[in-house]
C-alpha cells in the first residue's frame, strides 16, 4: 500500500518540476509528498549531521497540545447548552453535540488558512510553510461556539494575509496571525464578540454576563461578592479553573492549558521563561491593583489575582499565544521582560478600561509590537559592555 | 590554575566512537597538501609534477605573505598536481619513496630552548616551513610571524565528535610536548594557555611547566579553543591571539630537540560508518584509503577529513587535511519514513537534544546524512542559545550579518568568534539554517572591509 502511493507520487512528480504543466503548483506537490514521506535532503553544508526535529515536528507537537483543548471545548459546548436548555446530557453526547459546531469552524478557517498559504507558497515559489498547521488549529479555539462561519473565513483571511504574509511569511511577522484574526473579529463585529457577553449556544434571546464583565459593570463594589451572588452560572475559582463556563472554544479549562503547558516546557518548544514571567506580571499588578481598590470605585480593581488567573483567556493567551517564538521577545533576558509586561498589561486593560474587559489579547498584541524594541535594549547593553571591555 | 565550566552545549550521542588503541595498518603510499585547508592564502608553486621532494622541503609559498611555506609531509616524488576553478591549486599529490628523507635542521638542546628569543625561534620554524601550524584569532588564518601575540591558546582536549582523545595521544611523550611549549613561551612573552579535561590524568598534560593551565568541563564545545579564549582571555582589539594544535606543539617540539619535521600524527577513523572505530597512527596529509579499505559497513557513506560537525567532505582516494586528525564515516541514507512527522520516534529513529521523540538518548545513535528536513525561516525556539556557552547573541549577530551591519557585527562580538563554534547551533536548528557558514562570511565580510 505505502509502496503503491510511492510509485504513485513518483509517477506524478514530473508533471511538477522542470517543464511540467503544473509546474506553477510544486509547492503543493512538496507539501503533500513531505507530509507523506518524510524529506530525503541530505546536509550539503554546515554540519554532516543534523538533529531529527524539524519545523515540521515542532508545529505538529504544538498542534498536539491543542487537541484536549478541542476535547473539553466540545464537551463544554454541550453542557452550557444543557445547562441553558435544561437538558441534561451524556459526556460523549456533550461531546458530539459540541463537535457539530466545532467541525465547521475548523474547516471553514483550514480553508481559509490554506488557500492563501498555498496562494502566497505558489506566488514567492517557496515551500509551503507548517506555520499556518497551527495558526489555523489556534483559531477556532479563539472563537465563540456560535461564531457566523462567514465571519470565521473573513477574519482568517485577514489573519493570515495581513497578520503574516504581508510581511513575508512564517519567520518574518510581528504580530501572532491568529490574535489579529481575533483582533479582526474583536473589532470589526464589536456588538457580537466585545467580550462582555458570555457566548454559548442556547435557546435565541438566551445570554447573560462573562465573568470580567459582571465587576466592571458595577462601581464600588466587591468584585469576589459579584461574582459569587450570580445565579445563572457558577463563578467559583474552582469552577472557572475547570472551565464549566462559557467562553471561547479552547480557553476555558485551564487544567488542561497547564498541561498543555507542561509538555511544551517538556519537549523545549515552548519558553517556560515567558509563561513564569507572565503570571509573575499578573500578580504583581494585581496585587497592586488591591492595594488601590478601596480608594477607588473601580470593582475592577479589587479582583484578586488568582481570579484573574483563571478568569478570561489569560492562561490560553501566556501558553499557547505569548508563546509564539517568532513574535515573542527572542533573547532570553528580553523573554522575561516581555513576558512581565503582557500579565502586567492584561490587569491594566482588565481593571482600568472596563470597556474591554478582556485584556490579554491586547497585553499579547501591544507586546508583541514591542518585543524588538526589548530585544533591542537587551542587545544594545550587551554591545556596549562589550565596546566597555574592548576599551580597557 | 583556573578553572572553567561549561554548561551549554551537547556531547552528541554518535555511534562509531573510537576505542582507546591503535588500528595498525599499512603505511599510505601517498601523501599530499592541500592548499584549500588554508583561509585567505594564495598559493604560489614552488614545485612540478616528477620533482623529488623530502620531508620538510618547501612545497607552495604565499603570494600575501612570501615568507610563509609549507613543508612537504613526506619524501617521494610529486605525483599529481590537481587545479580547480581559474587554475587554483587544489592538491599537490606525493608519491612516497620506501626509504623516507629529511631536511635537517640545527638541532637545539632542551635547556637552550628557553633562551632562544622570539626571533631565533621564529626563524626556526619558517625555516622547516612549519609556520602554517599556528593560526590567529581573529578569523583563524595563519598568524602573521611579525605579530607578538597577547596569548597563545593550546586547548589540551577534543570535545567534538569522535575526535582524537589526547590523553591517550599525548601519553608518554612528556618531554617532547614540554619543549614545544617551552618554544611557544618564547614567542609569547611567556603567556601560553594550556587546557585541560578537569579529571584527566595525562602527565604529560597535568605535569606542563612553565605555562598557565586551566581545566574545563562541560559539554562539546568546551574543547574548542575559541570557547576558552573567551572565557579565559577573551580578544581585544588591535590584538591577536594564536593557538595551534596540541599535536603540533610536538611537532614544533621535535623540530627543536631533534632537528627535523616528524609530520607523524595520532588520528582517528570513527563513525557509524566504520567496523573498527580507532586511533591510528599515521601522518599529516596522508591518504585516507588504506584505513578504510574492509573497514566499512555498506558502501554508500560520505568520508570526512575532520570531525562530523565541521569537517570536508571528501572520498575513498581523498587526504588527511592539514589540521585535521579526524576521519569519519557516515552513511547517507535514502530512507523516507511513511507518515514520519506524526510518529512518536524511538531510539533507533531518532536523536535530538530536545524531548520532541519518545527517545532518551541513551545509546549512540547511528547517525546518516539526512538533514532530516527542509530549509526554513528562523523560528527562535531558543535552539542555538543553548548550545553556545558565550557571552554573544547569536540571533542578533546572524540578522546583523545578513543585513551586513559592520558596527552591530563587530560590537556583538563576531571577531571572537569561529564557524567552528556555531556548529552546534546549525545540528539543532530546527530551520535547518547553516549558521556557522554565516558567521564565516561575516568574517569574510570584516576582512575584506579591513
Amino acid at each position: 500500500m505505502v509502496n503503491h502511493l510511492r510509485k504513485l507520487i513518483q509517477n506524478i512528480e514530473p508533471k511538477f518540476t522542470n517543464d511540467g504543466p503544473l509546474k506553477r503548483f510544486f509547492p503543493l506537490f512538496e507539501a503533500t509528498e513531505s507530509f507523506l514521506f518524510s524529506t530525503a535532503e541530505k546536509t550539503n553544508s554546515g554540519p554532516h549531521i543534523r538533529d531529527s526535529v524539524d519545523i515540521k515536528r515542532v508545529m505538529i507537537l504544538v498542534v498536539l497540545a491543542l487537541v484536549p483543548c478541542y476535547i473539553f471545548g466540545a464537551i463544554n459546548i454541550g453542557v452550557q447548552a444543557g445547562i441553558a436548555t435544561g437538558k441534561v446530557r451524556s459526556l460523549f453526547d456533550n461531546f458530539m453535540f459540541g463537535m457539530e459546531y466545532i467541525i465547521p469552524i475548523i474547516l471553514v478557517t483550514f480553508i481559509a488558512g490554506g488557500f492563501w498559504e498555498v496562494l502566497f507558497a505558489v506566488i514567492r515559489k517557496h515551500d509551503i510553510y507548517e506555520g499556518f498547521l497551527v495558526t489555523c488549529a489556534l483559531i477556532p479555539l479563539l472563537m465563540p461556539p456560535n461564531i457566523p462561519l462567514w465571519q470565521v473565513f473573513v477574519a482568517t483571511s485577514f489573519g493570515i494575509v495581513i497578520g503574516k504574509e504581508i510581511f513575508g511569511g512564517v519567520g518574518y511577522n510581528i504580530f501572532n496571525p491568529a490574535l489579529v484574526t481575533r483582533a479582526f473579529i474583536y473589532f470589526a463585529y464589536p456588538t457580537e464578540i466585545a467580550g462582555d457577553k458570555v457566548w454559548l449556544v442556547g435557546p435565541d434571546g438566551y445570554s447573560g454576563a462573562t465573568a470580567l464583565a459582571i465587576p466592571a459593570a458595577t462601581e464600588n463594589n466587591n468584585a469576589l461578592d459579584l461574582l459569587h451572588n450570580v445565579t445563572q452560572f457558577d463563578f467559583s475559582w474552582i469552577n472557572m479553573l475547570m472551565g464549566y463556563i462559557p467562553g471561547s472554544i479552547g480557553e476555558t479549562n485551564k487544567i488542561i492549558i497547564l498541561l498543555g503547558a507542561l509538555f511544551l516546557i517538556y519537549v523545549k518548544i515552548a519558553s517556560w521563561r515567558i509563561m513564569i514571567s507572565a503570571v509573575f506580571g499578573l500578580f504583581f499588578t494585581a496585587i497592586l491593583t488591591n492595594i488601590l481598590a478601596p480608594f477607588s470605585s473601580n470593582t475592577m480593581l479589587s479582583i484578586p489575582p488568582h481570579y484573574h488567573l483563571v478568569m478570561g483567556s489569560f492562561m490560553f493567551g501566556v501558553v499557547f499565544m505569548a508563546t509564539e517564538p517568532v513574535t515573542s521577545a527572542h533573547t532570553n533576558r528580553g523573554k522575561w521582560i516581555y513576558g512581565f509586561f503582557i500579565g502586567s498589561l492584561t490587569v491594566i486593560i482588565r481593571s482600568i478600561n472596563p470597556a474591554y474587559p478582556e485584556g490579554i489579547m491586547l497585553a499579547i498584541l501591544l507586546m508583541n509590537a514591542f518585543a524588538p524594541l526589548i530585544d533591542y535594549f537587551v542587545v544594545q547593553k550587551n554591545i556596549n559592555q562589550r565596546k566597555l571591555r574592548y576599551a580597557k | 590554575m583556573a578553572h572553567i565550566n561549561i554548561r551549554k552545549g551537547h556531547n552528541i550521542r554518535i555511534s562509531g566512537s573510537p576505542e582507546n588503541e591503535y588500528f595498525s595498518r599499512p603505511k599510505s603510499k601517498t601523501v599530499s597538501i592541500q592548499p584549500n585547508n588554508f583561509r585567505y592564502v594564495k598559493p604560489k608553486l614552488l614545485v612540478k609534477v616528477g620533482d623529488k621532494v623530502d620531508i620538510g622541503s618547501p612545497i607552495f609559498f604565499d603570494k600575501v605573505q612570501p615568507d610563509i611555506k609549507w613543508a612537504s609531509p613526506g619524501s617521494g616524488e610529486i605525483k599529481e598536481i590537481i587545479l580547480g576553478d581559474r587554475r587554483s591549486v587544489e592538491n599537490i599529490i606525493i608519491e612516497l619513496h620506501e626509504e623516507e628523507k629529511s631536511v635537517l635542521h640545527t638541532p637545539v638542546k632542551y635547556q637552550e630552548i628557553s633562551s632562544l628569543g622570539k626571533a631565533k625561534v621564529t626563524d626556526q620554524i619558517m625555516e622547516a616551513n612549519l609556520w602554517p601550524m599556528i593560526r590567529q584569532r581573529p578569523f583563524n588564518k595563519i598568524a602573521d610571524p611579525n605579530d607578538t601575540p597577547m596569548a597563545i591558546f593550546v586547548s589540551g582536549f577534543n570535545s567534538a565528535p569522535l575526535t582524537v582523545n589526547l590523553d591517550f595521544a599525548l601519553r608518554y611523550k612528556q618531554s617532547v610536548f614540554q619543549a614545544g611549549l617551552n618554544v611557544l613561551n618564547q614567542l609569547s612573552n611567556g603567556n601560553v594557555h594550556l587546557t585541560f579535561e578537569v579529571d584527566t590524568n595525562c602527565e604529560t598534560l597535568t605535569a606542563a611547566r612553565n605555562v598557565n593551565l586551566h581545566t574545563v568541563n562541560g559539554p562539546h564545545p568546551s574543547g574548542n579553543v575559541g570557547i576558552q579564549i573567551h572565557h579565559i582571555n577573551p580578544w581585544k582589539p588591535n590584538e591577536v591571539i594564536w593557538v595551534i594544535n596540541a599535536q603540533h606543539v610536538l611537532t614544533i617540539g621535535d623540530l627543536f630537540l631533534k632537528g627535523i619535521y616528524d609530520p607523524s600524527i595520532v588520528a582517528t577513523v570513527a563513525g557509524p560508518g566504520v567496523k573498527n572505530p580507532a586511533h591510528i597512527q599515521t601522518r599529516t596529509g596522508a591518504s585516507i584509503e588504506t584505513f578504510l579499505l574492509d573497514n566499512l559497513n555498506s558502501d554508500d557513506n560520505r568520508i570526512i577529513s575532520g570531525d562530523v560537525l565541521t569537517g570536508q567532505e571528501t572520498n575513498l582516494n581523498g587526504f588527511l587535511g592539514y589540521y585535521d586528525t579526524t576521519i569519519s564515516v557516515v552513511p547517507n541514507s535514502n530512507e523516507r519514513e511513511f507518515l514520519g512527522l506524526l510518529k512518536p520516534g524511538n531510539e533507533q529513529s531518532r536523536y535530538s537534544v530536545t524531548n520532541a521523540f519518545i527517545s532518551q538518548n541513551k545509546s549512540n545513535f547511528n547517525f546518516t546524512t539526512q538533514q532530516s528536513g527542509s530549509l526554513r525561516p528562523m523560528v527562535p525556539i531558543n535552539a542555538w542559545e543553548n548550545m553556545l556557552p558565550m557571552d554573544i547573541y547569536p540571533n542578533a549577530l546572524y540578522r546583523s550579518i545578513l543585513a551586513e551591519d559592520f558596527e552591530e557585527m563587530e560590537g556583538l562580538g563576531l571577531l571572537e568568534c569561529d564557524e567552528e563554534d556555531f556548529a552546534l547551533c546549525s545540528f539543532v536548528c530546527p530551520s535547518k539554517i547553516d549558521v556557522g557558514s554565516v558567521i564565516r562570511h561575516g568574517l569574510n565580510l570584516m576582512k575584506d572591509d579591513g
